[in-house]
């Protein structure tokens, strides 16, 4: 019974808050978030009150932030990689339209007003503005500019200042600031400019810069006289001159033509792409070796202090990535580094760590050996002890050795429960930005090249530099199409690596 | 994307609680150098006026980066500050809004840190404080700074002893970093990017393949085969030795004379020296407050900014809490008698805005890498220089020569 209380009651809330938060999208005109908010809640109001739906109400909360944290930025990167977002190109159309309209500006000479504001008893504003070239009077209210005497009868005179209209006094200095959000939107028609608030003192008459046409869907330069219409994201003139901010707009397949076209990118692709596959093969494979290592030596019940050692043997996967990699860069730095000062007082050398290519990419390698041995150690301890001890004893009354134990009965049935592991990790080293880009940001450089990939790139930090670092800053659209490349190339690789791991089960099944 | 992604959630859960500008009250996002500052003047600001402001704290990079997603979206701040670097981005985005104000009261401010906030020939921004890059010295190992770097070169030969750990002089200009590499080009009169007829810098006209800059590459190429600069130096190295007291002489700017001083190194500072009789211009480097082009309250922001900011107890107070030049002249002229402001005020005084044209993410890696390729001997710096440019041209996407 309580139960049922508490239930309804915190559905009650959680309705409340889900209407709320529906009014707010529906008032700034999100449709697709109102629409993804108004499913889920009927989702979870129905898995909550329906019999029938009991089951769905320990998957609804899983389903809803799956929906929220991945495909909800799935189909946005997918629907980005088809727009021209980038520097330049950050608002919509309307918004880019609306900025036009709201530039203006002083024409020479131009006439300004000194104005008090008066507050009128419906609660509008009325403004009387007095011009500082004539000395005339006029009137501000309901949006449109008249004439006044000053001989007019409303008008309350003190020492030559108006003292009060229709019998209210002016607005203080504190009450014109508090309105001044409402003042700053008046444009009055005057002559062939408007007027409007200049500062907190005046009003001056402006004249629009923009004017923009909605039949023609064209933006006239009021100045100059040019005439610009939207292109690819921009309002373009016909001499190719065009104006900043641009608009977002969908380009199909230009993202996707640009990365197959661009000899920025195609040039070093494949020996990117090379030293990618190469870099995620090499972190797996010595990560998992030293892994294996370590974890066949702390397997051995006879080790003393083994687990000191194993807790010794996890701090670098303790030790946050970020700090161990600016540490190492330090560390392995030519004429400074430790590492370099160790070997010149041994062997009289010093390697160039992170200034040549090879040395660069062997850094990366150790470097990542030292932060990702750990976790291969631990999953490996952990199938270690799954392996049945029958099994060696078997093998060593049939007088088997021990490389042959390890290679019959280890290796194989230590690999089933790891290679998808290894696969992952080959995935997840595809897209190591991280050790990349803190320990080498890609480089040292390529002589003689006139593109930005480094000798250590890998694609994505490749993309990165790209996407981020060149031309205008930001291309978001440009990056979120390298990305579903770069998830198509990873998707395959590792659908064909989990095919094989398939494999090695069916192997195991003989056992 | 992630990084958008993490830009993008904040500012929707914002949306949702209407944290955005509304009309009516003022939001202000600052790091957390300035923020209590801020929050001093804005409760000066309700009290004489009745508007509420709120100060919101942000990373100092992120109030770039989400401000071209919050403020289309309705959820940005009124005022923001930030780096002048920022502009051209900014700008292009159609994020910010003209300080007309600032046309009036510009001879307030030290002429380069107007010039920085303005593009074209707009100003975009009030700018509270200047940085540049001088030459710093131990007093103790170097007792007269050089005037030229002839002379620069002698002294730093005969203090370093790399066996000893004992440097002359150290930059991490090779590490590689261009901003402190740009004294040496602009001494030569090498240029990053020339200027149009209509005095807007032109993204095109890239001088970093020309004579000036050439010869600026070649004296830094000097002083590696010399052996008075270690063609691997970084920051860290470099303020580390220079605080050990074991280095003469260091490239750097304002930011490193806290560490300095708590080192207790009795240190002195002086123009960048002369080359071949030529002065260095550094980059300057300038912060200041801007205005969001979405902002519900723009005059209300702009009286905040005119009657709260732009006085000298404002400027001051940013000084004390972060000790940059101020670019006021009534605030610097308070403080000038501190000899660091002096001598970082007189190297700013030589120097040129940073480019701010959004172009310019495209020019650091290309010309870093350049400056790389050349100090490590791979490549020789006239071709590594033209491929450099090459490179930026191509993603700029400037026609062919």
């Amino acid at each position: 019974m309580i139960c049922t209380i508490l239930k309804i009651a915190i559905l009650g809330l959680t309705d409340a808050l889900g209407i709320w938060a529906i009014v707010g999208l529906g008032v700034a005109g999100n449709w697709f978030l109102l629409a993804t908010l108004i499913i889920g809640m009927g989702l979870l109001n129905l898995a909550l009150l329906s019999r029938r739906a009991y089951p769905l109400r320990y998957l609804i909360p899983g389903l809803i932030f799956f929906g929220a944290m991945v495909v909800y930025p799935i189909l946005y990167n997918v629907s980005i990689a088809f727009t021209n977002y980038s520097t330049g190109h950050f608002l919509s159309k309307e918004q880019a339209i609306a900025h036009f309209q709201r530039q203006y500006y002083l024409p020479e000479n131009t006439e300004s007003f000194s104005y008090q504001a008066f507050r009128s008893a419906q609660g509008d504003l009325i403004l009387i503005l007095s011009s500082r070239t004539t000395g005339a009077l006029y009137l501000a209210m309901e949006g449109h500019l008249t004439l006044l005497d000053p001989k007019d009868p409303r008008l309350l005179y003190e020492n030559n200042q108006i003292k009060a209209f229709e019998g209210v006094p002016p607005l203080s200095t504190r009450e014109l600031v508090q309105n001044l959000n409402r003042l700053e939107k008046l444009a009055l028609p005057y002559d062939e400019g408007v007027v409007r608030l200049a500062s907190l003192r005046e009003f001056k008459v402006y004249k629009p810069r923009y004017q923009y046409d909605p039949d023609k869907d064209t933006l006239t330069d009021l100045l100059s006289g040019k005439v610009y219409v939207p292109k690819e994201g921009s309002f373009t003139s016909e001499d190719g001159e065009s104006l900043d901010p641009g608009f977002r707009v969908y380009v199909g397949l230009t993202n996707f033509v640009r990365i197959f076209s661009n000899r920025q990118i195609t040039g070093p692709f494949f020996r990117v792409f090379r030293w990618t596959f190469l870099w995620a093969f090499l972190s797996v494979a010595t990560t998992f070796c030293l892994g294996l290592a370590l974890a066949i030596l702390l397997n051995n019940p006879y080790l003393r202090f083994r687990y000191l050692y194993r807790t010794l043997l996890i701090i670098p996967y303790a030790v946050p990535g970020f700090i161990s990699l600016l540490v190492w860069r330090g560390l392995l730095n030519t004429n400074f580094g430790v590492v370099n000062q160790i070997l010149n007082s041994l062997f009289h050398i010093r390697i160039p760590w992170l200034q040549e290519a090879f040395w660069a990419k062997m850094a990366l390698v150790l470097v990542n050996l030292w932060l990702g041995y750990p976790y291969m150690m631990i999953v490996c301890l952990g199938a270690l002890q799954s392996i049945p001890s029958e099994l060696f004893e078997a093998a060593y009354v049939d007088g088997a050795n021990r490389w042959q134990q390890f290679k019959k009965i280890t290796l194989p049935l230590l690999l089933i429960s790891i290679a998808p592991l290894l696969v992952g990790s080959f995935a997840f080293n595809f897209n190591n930005f991280n050790v990349i880009y803190l320990l080498t940001e890609g480089g040292p450089p390529i002589p003689g090249t006139q593109t930005s990939a480094g000798a250590t790139d890998i694609l994505i930090s490749y993309v990165y530099k790209l996407a981020f670092a060149s031309g205008r800053g930001q291309e978001y659209g440009f990056a979120a199409a390298v990305s579903i490349i770069i998830f198509l190339i990873v998707g395959t690789i590792s659908a064909l690596n989990f095919r094989f791991t398939k494999s090695l089960e069916r192997m195991s099944e003989g056992l | 994307m992630r990084k958008f992604g993490l830009a993008v959630l904040p500012v929707l859960l914002m949306g949702m609680l209407g944290l955005g500008s509304v009309p009516g009250k003022l939001i202000v996002w600052c790091d957390e150098t300035r923020a209590p500052i801020m929050q001093e003047l804005a409760e000066q600001f309700t009290a004489k006026y009745g508007v509420p402001v709120e100060i919101q704290e942000l990373g100092f990079g992120d109030i770039r980066d989400r401000l071209g997603i919050a403020g289309p979206a309705g959820e940005g701040p009124d005022i923001l500050i930030g780096a002048h670097d920022w502009l051209g981005q900014l700008v292009a985005n159609g994020l910010l809004e003209p300080l007309d104000f600032m046309a009036d009261i510009k001879d307030q401010f030290v002429p380069v840190a107007v010039e920085a906030f303005s593009y074209g020939e707009t100003i975009y921004g009030l700018p509270y404080a200047t940085e540049a890059i001088a030459l710093i010295y131990n007093k103790d190992l170097v007792p007269e700074p050089p005037a030229t770097f002839e002379e620069l070169i002698e002294i730093a030969k005969e203090l370093t002893d790399p066996e000893a750990g004992q440097y002359g002089f150290l930059s991490n200009i090779p590490q590689p970093d261009p901003y402190h590499s740009f004294p040496f080009i602009s001494a030569f009169g090498g240029y990053v990017f020339g200027k149009s007829m209509d005095g807007t810098l032109n993204p095109c006209d890239i001088g970093l393949d020309k004579i000036g800059a050439l010869q600026g590459v070649e004296l830094i190429l000097r002083l590696v085969n010399e052996g008075v600069l270690p063609p691997d130096c970084d920051y860290a190295t470099m303020t580390g030795l220079f605080n050990e007291g074991r280095a003469g002489m260091i490239l750097t700017g304002p930011w490193a004379v806290g560490d300095i001083r708590k080192a207790g190194i009795n240190f002195g500072i002086a123009k960048i020296p002369t080359m071949a009789g030529n002065t260095p211009r550094p980059f300057v480097g300038v912060q200041g407050f801007m205005l969001s082009a979405f902002s519900e309250n723009k005059a209300l922001a702009k009286v905040f900014l005119e009657e709260f900011v732009a006085t000298k107890d404002t400027m001051l107070a940013l000084y004390q809490r972060d000790p940059r030049n101020p670019a006021y002249l009534a605030a610097l002229e308070e403080v000038s008698s501190d000899p660091v402001v002096q001598a970082f005020a007189a190297s700013a005084a030589d120097g040129v805005p940073m480019p701010s044209i959004p172009e310019m993410a495209g020019v650091w890696v290309a010309w870093g890498d350049a400056l790389q390729l050349i100090v490590t001997q791979q490549q020789d710096p006239a071709s590594a220089l033209k491929d450099a440019v090459a490179r930026i041209r191509e993603t700029i996407g400037c026609p062919g020569l």
